[in-house]
Parts: structure tokens; sequence; C-alpha cells
């Protein structure tokens, strides 16, 4: 099948340091997961992709098309960066809006767009208020309208689930799902593999700028439940939410983070383990404001890969 | 999965954007553009610095033996304003206008968009010197209102002739700042610096000395139009050229002095815009900085 994405032996070094080493690459249309730890190149292989940089050696294509000086293919390409910047004084319906006439749309047609675009990341009821008052959640789902208020083809998602709680995180995730059933391709990069594996069984696992693996994500997974999978929940009262987490058969231990006012839970079955999250999130005194795994076991993983 | 939806390729007729789209584009980024220029607490110092003059200028002439108006315009109007204001008001906003994207990480959300790189630089640099013309323009017309409030010569000879080709003169002025500077935000990591710099020596230096340098200064052209277009009574026009040591025989005609001004500002601009559009920009991630 026709690649969507294709990288053919490309590198990317910043000055003596090296971002990508002679990657090649072919991304299927559909979902795909791109995995690695802090420093892999992932976001540099997502520049890359939206034409942010210039590859020093080899060519970049998306749809077909040569990314580098190729404004004109941003139509139909999407991008949610990483990074928690925005217009601080605007709205986010301004945001999107404003993102959404730069893509070239009419004004009328824009404001449809955005609106579309906000609700389908669940920001309708706050897309009036500034977004310098925004939850890191609500700062997640206004980049990723802005990525999708064009209607691309291509979406690029580089950590979309950073900082969020988890039925934020559920919700993103549903998003994303929903955008492959309406024909859209999706490369979302994350250091933690549950959250990919949770998308798509398609992952391309990145390790020191070097592609490492690609394939069916249960390869990867059999490795990977050898080791315990370590969560940081933050929570203010997380020693209500650490008494009740020891009830649970899957938790192996738990470990309190008091400076962070957060634990780090050890378990063999993320899985599990995540699908009660959202209701544990939602009970009283134990509302949980942030979720993130720690890359440990991944990055065992990696070396076991890259030492193999 | 719906695979059969999914289109692995665009042909080059898809790419195309509409012209409509395009201005749309493009008068949306301009937009953008003065909005973050009258955000934030740029504009609240520049107004206050701008205003600083007028405040004078009234303080002055309100004393029981008020200062004399042709002075107080010598000083204010033709020094303050061109030596420091305009240049630091071109250097706030110009050298800004890309770096601040930058710094603040928005520029990506311009960069995904179907805009030609160097056509985003050309946008923002005109909605740049829009902003510079008007602030200076609209104080240096407060300003001499100011100096000439209660004056015959207010509304006979101030505001229907030397006040507003004065503002002509600054905002060609203004043109050339706004390249020097725009163009010095893309170069340098440290603009301010640089631009400081740059107006304190070149602009306050050597264009007070009469040898052939000072032709590389905006003040230059600036003083020499003000010679040749503001028809000064003569005692005034020639305690002017005394005390900026020209020569008025020797000095270049005006429509000169606006070709150079306006070929060397768009020759920087161009420059400029090149250089941003084989620029690349990588973000400040953790894998980045980390």
């Amino acid at each position: 099948m026709t690649p969507v994405v294709e990288f053919d032996g490309v590198s990317k070094w910043y000055g003596n340091v090296i971002g990508l080493n002679k990657l090649t690459l072919r991304i299927p249309a559909g979902v795909t997961g791109l995995l690695g730890p802090n420093g892999a190149g992932k976001s540099t292989l997502l520049q890359l992709a939206t034409g942010q940089l210039r590859p020093s050696q080899g060519t970049v294509r998306v749809l077909g098309q040569s990314v580098w000086s190729n404004p004109a293919l941003n139509r139909h390409v999407g991008l949610c960066p990483e990074q928690d910047a925005f217009y601080e004084w605007m709205t986010g319906w301004d945001f999107v809006h404003t993102c959404a006439r730069l893509s070239g749309i009419a004004r009328g047609a824009a404001a449809a767009a955005t609106e579309k675009a906000l609700d389908l990341v669940g920001m309708a009821e706050n897309m009036n208020r500034a977004i310098r008052g925004y939850s890191k959640g609500m700062r997640q789902r206004t980049k990723l309208a802005q990525a999708l208020v064009h209607e691309p083809r291509v979406l690029f998602l580089d950590e979309p689930f950073t900082g969020t709680d988890p039925v934020a995180r559920r919700d993103l995730m549903d998003v994303i799902r929903n955008l492959d059933g309406a024909g859209r391709s999706v490369l979302v990069s994350s250091h933690v593999l549950h959250e990919v594996q949770a998308l798509t069984p398609n992952i391309v696992l990145l390790h020191r700028g070097r592609l490492v693996a690609e394939g069916h994500v249960q390869q990867i997974r059999d490795l990977i439940d050898t080791h315990p999978h370590r969560i940081v929940l933050v929570c203010e009262d997380y020693r209500a939410l650490a008494a009740k987490l020891v009830a649970c058969a899957d938790v192996e231990a738990i470990h309190f983070l008091t400076r962070d006012s957060a634990i780090l839970v050890e378990t063999r079955q993320p899985d599990a383990f995540y699908t009660r999250l959202p209701d544990l999130a939602l009970e009283n005194g134990t509302a949980i404001r942030e979720v993130y795994s720690e890359d440990d076991n991944l990055e065992a993983v990696f070396k076991y890969l890259v030492t193999a | 999965m719906n695979q059969a939806t999914h289109a692995p390729s665009v042909s080059v007729s898809e790419l195309r954007l509409p012209l409509a789209s395009r201005l749309a584009s493009f008068g949306e980024l301009f937009w953008l553009t003065l909005r973050q220029h009258t955000h934030g607490r740029r504009l609240v110092v520049l107004v206050l610095l701008l205003a600083l003059p007028c405040v004078l200028a009234i303080m002055l002439r309100s004393l029981s033996r008020p200062a004399p108006a042709d002075i107080l315009e010598f000083a204010l109007v033709f020094g303050l304003i061109p030596h420091a204001l305009a240049p630091l008001t071109a250097l706030l906003y110009a050298a800004g206008m890309i770096q601040d994207e930058v710094e603040g990480q928005t520029l990506t959300y311009l960069l995904l968009r179907p805009l030609p790189k160097w056509t985003i630089y050309l946008t923002k640099w005109l909605a740049t010197l829009l902003v510079c013309v008007f602030l200076i323009g609209f104080f240096t017309f407060t300003l001499y209102l100011a100096i000439y409030w209660g004056t015959p010569q207010l509304w006979t000879e101030i505001v229907p002739g030397r006040a507003w080709k004065t503002v002509v003169i600054l905002a060609l002025a203004q043109l050339g700042y706004c390249s020097l500077f725009g163009c010095l935000g893309l170069l340098f990591r440290h603009t301010l610096i640089a631009g400081v710099a740059y107006i304190v020596l070149l602009e306050g230096v050597i264009a007070n000395v009469a040898f052939v340098g000072r032709a590389l200064t905006v003040v230059y052209y600036f003083r020499v139009l003000i010679l040749r277009w503001l028809e000064l009574p003569d005692l005034m026009q020639r305690q002017w050229v005394r005390a900026w040591q020209l020569d008025l025989a020797t000095m270049p005609a005006a429509p000169k002095c606006v070709e150079t001004v306006v070929v060397a500002s768009l020759a920087v601009t161009i420059f400029s815009a090149w250089w941003f559009s084989r620029s690349e920009f990588a973000l400040k991630t953790p894998e980045s900085s980390g």
C-alpha cells in the first residue's frame, strides 16, 4: 500500500548533535503510534514531517509530496505540537478561528469549522474563556482543535496526552479513534506505550534517533510485561488515594512522592489499572490532577532492543 | 478502520490554494500581527515614552516665560523623535515580530499554514510598519499641537504644512528603521542590545559627523528631506543647517533621498524575507533543551 508518510534515509543534525540517524520509514494510512523515550527523536521526526525542519540528508514525503518548502501541503496536514504555547490573550474560540482563517478558510466557514472542531474535542462550553485561564487538559484539547479545524488528511500529534487528567485523556483518545474512522491518518507520538496501544496496534519505535522496531504492538508488550509499569498520580489527598489503590489486586507497590503530592504506582497490568482510573479520578476526596507514566520500563525495553 | 477513505497521496491541483483563500490567510496574519502589537506592556511603555515630549512641551510652554516654540520644535520634533523615539519604536516592534513568536513558541502555528514562509515575514513586517507609522505620526502631530497651541502659526503654517510633512518624512524613516531592525531580529539573538548600539553609534554619533559615512544613516536622509520639503523660514533653515553640519549645495535632492531610503529598505526587507524562508526554527522541546 502507498505510504502516507515516507522517510527515505533521513538524518537531521543540530550542530554536532544528531536528532535522527539515517531513518527509512514508511507509515501507512490509519493510526500509527510513534514511541520512544525522551530524546529519541520523536519531535524531530514530527517537525521534519510537517516541514518545519529541513533534513540534513535524505527526503521526507507526506501524501506523496516533498515536505520542505512546500507550504501548500499544509492544507492537508495538521499538527498538535508538544509545546504548551498559545496566544494567551485570546479565547479558545478566537485562537482556533484565527488558525482556521490562517489556513485560508473564508470567514463564515471558519466560524462554523471552529465551533465544529471545538465541539469535537469537548471545548464548546469553555470556548469563550481566555486561554490563560485554561487547565492543562483544556489547553491540550484546544491545541488538538486547531490541528483539526481545517480538516487535514494527515494529523501529527506530539505527546497529546502529556499532563492531562484521566478524563481528558480518555476523551482525547476517543477523538483520535474517531478521526481514523473518518478516514484521516494520524501519527501520534508518546513515550508511554500504554497510551499508544490504546489507540492502535501499529507502532514505530525510536531510540536515540534510530528506528529500533516497527510493527505490531504485541511483540513489544511481551517484552514490557516482564517489568512493572510505573505510573505517577498527582492528587491533593494522595494518602487517601493510596489507601484505595492498595486494595487493588493489580497494584504491586505504591511509593509516596511527598514533595510532589503524588504517588508512584507499580503494576504489571496497566490495562486494568488505566481502565479503573477515570472513575477513581471523579471520586470525592481523590480527584486526580495529573497522571503520567515514568518511562523506566519502556527505557528497559529500548535497552533490550538496542543491545539484542 | 475505514481504509477505503484514506487517500495516500494528493495531486498538485489539490495542493493549490485559491486566490481568495490566500488573501484570507494574508489578511488574518496581518490582523493577528496588529492585535499582537496592541496587546501587552510594550504598547503601554511606548505610549508613555511618546507622550513624554508632549507633556514636556506643555509644561515648558506653560511657564511664566514660555520656551520659544521653534526651539522646542527643533529639540523635540527634530531631535528626540527621529533620534530616539522613532528608532526605539521600530526596534521594539520590528525586532520582536518574529523573535517573540519564536520565544513564545507560537511560530509553529504560522509555519503550519499554507503560506510561503517569505510571505509570512512580509505580511508581519507590513503590519508592524503600519503600527510604527501610526504611533510616531499620531504623537508627532500631537507634539506639534502641544508646542504651537495658542500661537497664530498653528492653523496657518503648522497644521496645513510642517506637521503633516514631518509625519510623512518620519513615516519614511520608519520604513528604513523597520526594515533594518526586522533584519536584525532575524540575524541576532540579542537584538535589543545590537539595536540600541546601532541607534546610539550610527544614528546618534555618525549621522552628526560631516563625512561620507553619514549617508548610511536614516537620520541623514530625514534631515535632508526636512530642509528640502518643509519650506522653513530662512533664519530657521540656516540655524538647522549649521546645527546638523549640512551643506545645502551638495546634499542630495529630495526625490533622490526618498529613492535611496525606499530602495535600501526594500532590499533589506527582501533579503530578510529570503533569509526567513530558508531558516529553520527548531522548537524548545524537552528533547532539544535537554
